[in-house]
This record gives C-alpha cells, sequence and structure tokens, in this order.
C-alpha cells in the first residue's frame, strides 16, 4: 500500500475497506492498460479523441499561458519599485498590462478548469466512456490552440496597448497590432462556444443510467452552468471583437461618434459578454470547491441543492448585471440603478454557497491536506473579494474607486485568489488520479501556504493603493504611493516563486511520488471508482450511483458491490 | 438494423438526441452572436430616427421583398426533403436539398447585384463614397454601415449553410444517410432555417420601415 | 465493460423530459406547404403596409408580423415541439438573453439626460497615431 490511503488518513475509519483499495494494476479485471500508456507515440496524443487526453493537452498549454501572464505581470511589478521610469517605458508598460490581461483571461483563466479539468473529469463523473462529441472536442483544442498561437503572433508583432478591454475610440486608432490580437482572441472564443455546447449535450444524453440530475457530483453541476454562459455570452464577445477589428483595419468607424457612433454602446457589448466571464472563472471554482470540501471533511454535502440551483442562479442572474462596469461611462441614471441592484443579486447566489461549505466543515472530520488548505486560501480571499466587489457595485463608492487599483485589487482577489487558488486545489487533488501518483504533503502545503502569503502581500496594498486615489494602469506615479507599491511588488514576487515551488513539487511528484491508490482520499464521488490513472474507457466498475456522490455514512463501495470478487466481498463484510 | 451508434453512445437514440440538442444550442449561440447588431441597430436608430429613415428610403424594396420570397421557399423545400427522405425518398430529397442550395445561390446573386448597386450610387460602409458628400448626416452613415455588416454576416451564414445542405446532399446520394437514420439531414436543416429567420427580421428593419418617409 | 451497465432502476430514472414530446406529430406535406402559403402571405402583409403611412408604429407591427413568421418556421419547419423539452429550453434562454441584452440596453438608451454624444466640429479622430 500507499502511504498515504484511506486507512492513514482516516485511521480506525473504513480501514474495512483495504481490498478495495489496492493499487489499481493489482484489482482484478484489469489488464488493460491506462489512458497514459494506450499508445505512447506523439501521433496517439496529438490525433487523441480520449477526452482525458485532450484534458491534459489543454492543461499543459494553460500552463505555458499562465506561465507567460505571470511573466509579465512580474514585469510590470518590477516596473513599479520607482515612481518613474524602473526597467520598460511607457509604451512597452501599455503593451505588458494589456498582453497580462488578454492572456491571463482568455489563454488561461477560461479554459484553465473548464477545458482542462472539465474534460478529464465530465464524463467520469457522469460514468460515460467520453463527451458526446469527441472529434468536436478535438477540434475545440486546436482551434484554442490556433488562436493561442495568433495572440502570440500579434505579441511578436509588438502587441496591443489598449487594455484587454479594447475600448473604443482609442482600440480603433491604435498604433499598436490590434487586429491580430483581437483575431486571436476570436478565435479562442469559438473553441470556448464548441466545448461549452459540448459539455452541455454530454450531461443531458451521456449520463450513465441510474445516475439522475440530482445525483451528479457538483463539479458537473458548475461545468453546466458554466457551459451555458460560454455558449451565451462567448458570441456577443465574438462580435464585438469583430467589429473592433474591422474598425481598426478598415475605419468602418461603427462607434465613431462622427459618423452616428457611440463608444458607451461598444462597452456594452463588451461587458455582457466579459462580465458573465468572470462567472466563467469563479463557477467552475466553487464546483471544485464543492467537491474538496465534502471529501476532505469526510461529510455530506450540507445542502446539496443549495449548491446545484445557486450555481444555475449566478449563471443567469450574471448576464443582467454587466452595467456595473459602466457607471461613470455616460449610462443613464435609471440604467445605473438597475445595474446595481442586480449586481447585489449575485452575492446572495454566491454567500449561499459559502455558507454550505463552511456548514459542511462544522458537521464533518476534518483531514488538513493540500487540497483543502487551497480552501481555506479561497474562502478567505474569495469572501474578501467578494464584500469588496459589493462595495464597489455601490454606485456612490464606485465613483470613487472607479479606474482605481481598488478595482484591480477586488477583481484579483475573485481571479486569482478564487479561481487561481481553487484550480491549484483542483491541480492537487486530482493529482493523483490524472498522473497515477502521490505529491509530498509536507511541500505541497508548503507552497500552498506561501501562494496564500504572496498572493495576500501582492493584492492587499492596492485596495489601500486604490482607497487613496492611486489610478490603475497609470505608468508613474506619485511617489507617496511608492512603499505600498514595493510591498505589492515584493509580494508578487514572493507568489511567483510559490508557483514555482509548487511546480517543482508536482513535476519532481510525477517522477518520483509513491503509486497511488485508486481512491487515496476515501471520496465517495465517481471518478475515484476508476483505476489511478484510468484506463481509455474510463471504468473497470460500475461506480455506485444508487449513493450519490456524498454519501459518507457507509464505508466506500470500491469494487465490492458491483464485483463479484471473494476478497472485496470479505473486505466489506 | 444496419444502422449502429458511436462506440461511446449507449444507443443511436441518444445519438440522435446528443445531435439535435448541440445543433440547437449551437442556435442559440447564433441568436447571440447577431444579438449584438441588433442591439446597436435598435440603438442608433433610436438614437438617429432620420438618418435611419432616409437610409431605408433608399433601399430598393424589390430587391429585398424577392430574397425574402426566394429564402421563405427555400426553407419550404428543405423541410420538404426531410419529409421525403423519412418517408423513405432519398432521391426526391436529394432533389430538394439540390433545389434549396440553388435558392440559396439565387439569394447570394440578388444580394451581390444590390451591393453592386450600392457602390455605383456611392454607398459605401463607413459613410465613405459620393452619396455621403450630399447626405452627411452621421444617421445615415452609421445606418449603411450597419446594412453593410448585417446583411453581409448573414450572407456569409448562407453560404455557410449552403456548405453544410451540399455535404448533406452528398452524403445521401452516398446512402450514408438513410430514412431510418435521417436526423443529420434534419439537424442540418435546422441550420438552414434559422438563416431564413435571421433574414425574415432583417428584411423589415432595413426595407419596410422608413417611417413617415416614402 | 460498459459504464452504463445493468442497474436495475435504469428507464425510471432518466428524467421526464428527456424524451422526445409524445403529442406533437412531424409536419405532412400538406402542412409544410400550408405553412409555406402562409409565410407566403405575412411577407405580403408586410410589404402592403409598408405604404400605410404607419409612422411610429410601422417599426413595432414590421416586428410583430416578423415575429410570428419566425414562430411558424420555428414550428413548423424546425418542429421545435417535437424536440425534447431541453431543446425548447435552449432556445428558449438563448431568447430570453437576447431580450436581457436589448431591455437593458434600452434602459440606457431611452432615459439618458443628455443629447447622445457627438463630437463638436472639427474634433473627428480621423487620423491615426
Amino acid at each position: 500500500m500507499t502511504t498515504i490511503d484511506a486507512s492513514a488518513l482516516f485511521p480506525g475509519r473504513a480501514t474495512g475497506d483495504d481490498p478495495a483499495q489496492e493499487p489499481a494494476a493489482a484489482a482484478p479485471g484489469q489488464a488493460g492498460p491506462s489512458y497514459l500508456t494506450d499508445g505512447t507515440t506523439v501521433w496517439s496524443w496529438i490525433a487523441t479523441t480520449d477526452h482525458k487526453r485532450i484534458g491534459v493537452m489543454y492543461f499543459v498549454t494553460t500552463v505555458f499561458a499562465l506561465a507567460m501572464g505571470g511573466a509579465f505581470a512580474l514585469l510590470l511589478r518590477a516596473e513599479h519599485l520607482t515612481p518613474t521610469r524602473t526597467i520598460v517605458d511607457a509604451y512597452t508598460y501599455n503593451r505588458l498590462f494589456t498582453m497580462h490581461g488578454i492572456v491571463m483571461v482568455w489563454l488561461f483563466m477560461i479554459p484553465s478548469i473548464p477545458a482542462a479539468f472539465g474534460n478529464f473529469l465530465l464524463p467520469m463523473m457522469l460514468g460515460a466512456k467520453d463527451v458526446a462529441f469527441p472529434r468536436l472536442n478535438l477540434l475545440s483544442y486546436y482551434i484554442y490552440l490556433v488562436g493561442s498561437i495568433w495572440v502570440l503572433v500579434a505579441l511578436w508583432m509588438g502587441g496591443c496597448d489598449t487594455g484587454w478591454t479594447f475600448y473604443t475610440p482609442y482600440s480603433a486608432h491604435s498604433p499598436s497590432a490590434v487586429v491580430p490580437t483581437v483575431f486571436g482572441i476570436f478565435i479562442v472564443g469559438w473553441s470556448t462556444i464548441l466545448t461549452g455546447m459540448n459539455f452541455i449535450v454530454t450531461t443531458h444524453t451521456m449520463r450513465a443510467r441510474g445516475l439522475g440530475w440530482f445525483r451528479m457530483p457538483l463539479f458537473v453541476w458548475a461545468m453546466y452552468g458554466t457551459s451555458i454562459i460560454q455558449v451565451l455570452a462567448t458570441p456577443v464577445l465574438a462580435i464585438s471583437l469583430a467589429i473592433v477589428g474591422v474598425d481598426h483595419a478598415l475605419d468602418w468607424g461603427l462607434f465613431d461618434p462622427a459618423r452616428g457612433g457611440d463608444p458607451v454602446l461598444y462597452q456594452h457589448l463588451f461587458w455582457f459578454y466579459s462580465h458573465p466571464a468572470v462567472y466563467i472563472m469563479i463557477l467552475p471554482a466553487m464546483g471544485v470547491i464543492s467537491e474538496v470540501v465534502p471529501t476532505f471533511c469526510h461529510h455530506n454535502i450540507s445542502s446539496y441543492k443549495a449548491i446545484a440551483y445557486s450555481t444555475l442562479g449566478i449563471a443567469f442572474v450574471g448576464f443582467g448585471t454587466w452595467g456595473h462596469h459602466m457607471f461613470v461611462a455616460g449610462i443613464s441614471a435609471f440604467d445605473a440603478g438597475a445595474f446595481g441592484v442586480l449586481s447585489m443579486l449575485v452575492a446572495i447566489f454566491s454567500a449561499i454557497k459559502v455558507f454550505t461549505w463552511v456548514f459542511t466543515m462544522r458537521a464533518g472530520s476534518i483531514v488538513l491536506r493540500t487540497p483543502l488548505v487551497y480552501f481555506f486560501a479561497f474562502l478567505f480571499l474569495f469572501v474578501f473579494g467578494g464584500m469588496t466587489g459589493v462595495a464597489v457595485a455601490t454606485q456612490s463608492l464606485d465613483v470613487h474607486w472607479h479606474d482605481t487599483y481598488f478595482v484591480v485589487a477586488h477583481f484579483h482577489f475573485i481571479m486569482v485568489g478564487g479561481t487561481l487558488t481553487a484550480w491549484l486545489a483542483a491541480i492537487h487533488y486530482w493529482f493523483p488520479k490524472v498522473t497515477g501518483k502521490m505529491y509530498s504533503e509536507r511541500w505541497a502545503t508548503l507552497g500552498a501556504v506561501l501562494v496564500f502569503g504572496g498572493f495576500f502581500l501582492t493584492f492587499f496594498p492596492q485596495f489601500l493603493l486604490g482607497n487613496a486615489g492611486m489610478p490603475r494602469r497609470y505608468y508613474d506615479y506619485d511617489p507617496v504611493y511608492q512603499p505600498l507599491h514595493v510591498a505589492s511588488t515584493i509580494g508578487a514576487f514572493i507568489l511567483g516563486a510559490a508557483m514555482l515551488l509548487v511546480c517543482i513539487v508536482l513535476v519532481v511528484a510525477i517522477f518520483t511520488g509513491e503509486r497511488a491508490s485508486a481512491n487515496p482520499w476515501d471520496s465517495r464521488s465517481y471518478e475515484w471508482y476508476a483505476p489511478s490513472p484510468p484506463p481509455k474507457h474510463n471504468f473497470d466498475r460500475e461506480p455506485a450511483f444508487g449513493r450519490g456522490p456524498y454519501d459518507y455514512a457507509e464505508p466506500f463501495a470500491g469494487a465490492a458491490e458491483f464485483e463479484a470478487s471473494p476478497e472485496a466481498k470479505a473486505g466489506t463484510s | 438494423m444496419s444502422v449502429r451508434a458511436a462506440a461511446h453512445f449507449e444507443d443511436i437514440e441518444r445519438q440522435e438526441q446528443a445531435a439535435r440538442l448541440g445543433m440547437w444550442v449551437f442556435l442559440a449561440s447564433e441568436i447571440l452572436f447577431f444579438a449584438g447588431l441588433f442591439a446597436l441597430y435598435f440603438a442608433y436608430r433610436s438614437e438617429h430616427p432620420r438618418g435611419f429613415d432616409l437610409g431605408i428610403a433608399r433601399n430598393t424594396i424589390a430587391w429585398g421583398s424577392v430574397n425574402t420570397a426566394v429564402l421563405l421557399v427555400s426553407s419550404y423545400t428543405v423541410a420538404l426533403a426531410v419529409h421525403e427522405l423519412r418517408r423513405g425518398k432519398p432521391v426526391a430529397a436529394a432533389w430538394l436539398v439540390g433545389v434549396t442550395v440553388a435558392l440559396g445561390l439565387c439569394f447570394l446573386c440578388v444580394k451581390t447585384g444590390e451591393y453592386l448597386e450600392h457602390f455605383r450610387e456611392g454607398i459605401y460602409p463607413a459613410g465613405a463614397g459620393a452619396f455621403f458628400a450630399e447626405n452627411d448626416e452621421p444617421g445615415i452613415k452609421m445606418f449603411f454601415t450597419l446594412y453593410f455588416c448585417m446583411t453581409g454576416l448573414h450572407a456569409i451564414h448562407v453560404i455557410v449553410g449552403m456548405g453544410v445542405l451540399v455535404a448533406l446532399l452528398v452524403r445521401v446520394l452516398r446512402g450514408s444517410i438513410v430514412p431510418a437514420a435521417s436526423y443529420p439531414l434534419a439537424v442540418g436543416a435546422v441550420y438552414w432555417h434559422l438563416v431564413d429567420v435571421i433574414w425574415i427580421f432583417l428584411w423589415p428593419l432595413f426595407y419596410l420601415t422608413p417611417g413617415g418617409l416614402q | 465493460m460498459s459504464a452504463a451497465g445493468a442497474t436495475p432502476s435504469a428507464k425510471a430514472a432518466r428524467a421526464p423530459g428527456e424524451k422526445r414530446a409524445a403529442g406533437a406529430k412531424e409536419t405532412t406535406a400538406r402542412g409544410l406547404a400550408l405553412t409555406l402559403f402562409a409565410l407566403l402571405a405575412l411577407a405580403g402583409l408586410s410589404l402592403a403596409l409598408r405604404y400605410a403611412h404607419l409612422g411610429a408604429f410601422g417599426v413595432p407591427v414590421a416586428l410583430v408580423i416578423a415575429g410570428a413568421k419566425a414562430v411558424l418556421v420555428a414550428v413548423f419547419f424546425m418542429e421545435i415541439l417535437v424536440e425534447r423539452v431541453t431543446v425548447r429550453l435552449a432556445m428558449g434562454t438563448g431568447i430570453v438573453l437576447l431580450g436581457i441584452l436589448l431591455a437593458l440596453i434600452a434602459a440606457d438608451i431611452l432615459t439618458r439626460e443628455p443629447a447622445p454624444l457627438t463630437n463638436p466640429p472639427g474634433t473627428e479622430m480621423r487620423d491615426r497615431g
């Protein structure tokens, strides 16, 4: 047995399950290779239609995007060490923050959890062999790859300096490489739409017999809500960016006031996508948390339906809140009021989730492992970021904070403190399933603590800076702000180093880690019924769909209930 | 039954369900794709009512109306093709799909002729051209820019739809879409109908509603 | 073995909305022809109303007629009522979001206090760089 398995995690509990916990290769009936070893040529990877391999390919690509966006961020923070020029000139600074935003939002954050983990896990959680359209799934990956390469081409052509929002009229006249940048994002958008469509259809049509809607793991609900947003919001982004590209390349002036245009309408269309896009980023993170909390608290989620319905609630209410980005853009007072009220509703659904997770912990028996450490970081940072979100959705306060570092700090608390932390939790939680190896718990926990510390030191000072009046996207600043800028920069480099540490710990684990058992965390969710790593068609044995994914009242069924193996039967009796 | 489901599907019924749902979800996405431009149209029209009225009065009703009729009939022929295939008449279905593609081509020809006429009159997108030297109201410039954007994007959808139908026609002729599982043709036809529905809304907005003008 | 093995409650657990609608029927050849006739008639009506001096009502009336035509196409050509509930939900969600987009933008445009933005003469941003 491995050192970290159910009996080590939960002494005195579920020890009778041990035979079911044997490493997958030893289980009866498992003769086939895992998805990792079933075909080892390069072609067997690049032409695969296996959702698990496509998920891994997405993961690797998004990690490169994260590294690139992170490098831009470190350069930006280094620039702000002094009030005037430190390492780059003003034009380069503008292009750096633009490309940081573009790479992080569209190349990393949007596909990070849905496309990588969603692809790997969604069919397994539904008891399916694959997604509904496997070839379309592979095509989506290549569309994403081509779009990403286009963004790199744009970068090579000098990058774009409009900010990731491409606000007109500047984006129609900027001398930088606007057209290739928006074209790249346009292409990535199609990948997002097709992935979302694939996941919606998969959830509807590929569920195993016996798996009803309210027995699906909550991660599936999160993926479902995310997919709805992906399918219905992304086309509006596609059309707005297409217009920006046409405006820049052909000077059609669709938002040019001299030709009857209205720049505020661009902002309407852009935020109709880009605000729901925030929920494309945070809903999957919430889905991850909803899996991690029950597993490590070893308790049924305290209200399954509250989480499931609040997921759909966020997905739909999120479509009616975009105007809070435009309070000072010249929209009417009436519309601003409507958007302000609608924005507050999102906080209700988010709070329902937070209370449910916390209440689950209260009732559970907690086993502190790295994913749960990331959950604690998530909880603190997400609530902090969420509360400041309610604050900036208040119009009178927003007038003061708009376009300052306060807003920058707010959305980084959600995007990095929320999504990135949950992404890291997901990596650690499903690492044994994906790779079949265990990582060093001690080093991984150290990485988690450093990520939290580095993050907090980076972005907490930015709240203070913004409140004191430091505008965002400014190259030079008043020397009075320097101490807080320096603190933020130090934090950024700690965060960067922590991410590097996490990366090293996991890469080392892939090569030297101990073999993982099929269910090292003693979870009840369906993907853990498969061997680690799973075979090509996911399951050797039928998961216990009749019991639900969070049933901790009984020992893990494992093979015992469904496999006629004598040892397994003896183990549970 | 010779129709078998792909390996990862439980049965052919599930596979059909997946294909249909996939297409409809994609159509919902397409609606939102056009939604942005419709939003611009209504916003700009309410900001520049007179410019838009003048622009609509400039468009030739006959061209737009002929194209409306062409697309409505093409919707009928492709729906009839699905019907014939279900009844076990693949040859009739293939002919009807062919007629639909021909009608699509007809639509594009009329549209091209219309664009050329605009260019002759000096009407180009972006408020460029001799026409706007005399009619320099911002609203009329925006009207024609939107006109080219929206009808152009719709024409791209017509071309894509024709491509889909041609691919399906080939499959029907080869016998890989059989009456027992005719759903691929039905799914393709549904896309063609959406292209028709979008035109149903473009036609009055660009040809028929010149406000108080005649 | 197959992931979809033999669980006893197989059929019972499938949600009722997953089945194709029982009552609705696929359109007959006669139904298709009648639909085309109705569509052309509505198009003719729309065209006739073009000359009826409706003024401000022209756009809403034309859009109502267009909406009726779209419903005819969706019901009889696309056979949306024969499709599963999920299909109708997908389309309905798309249309609702279209409505939200238009409504909340209209709420801005129609309630703005100052005149819409127009550049003062001579300040157009035409030149690049």
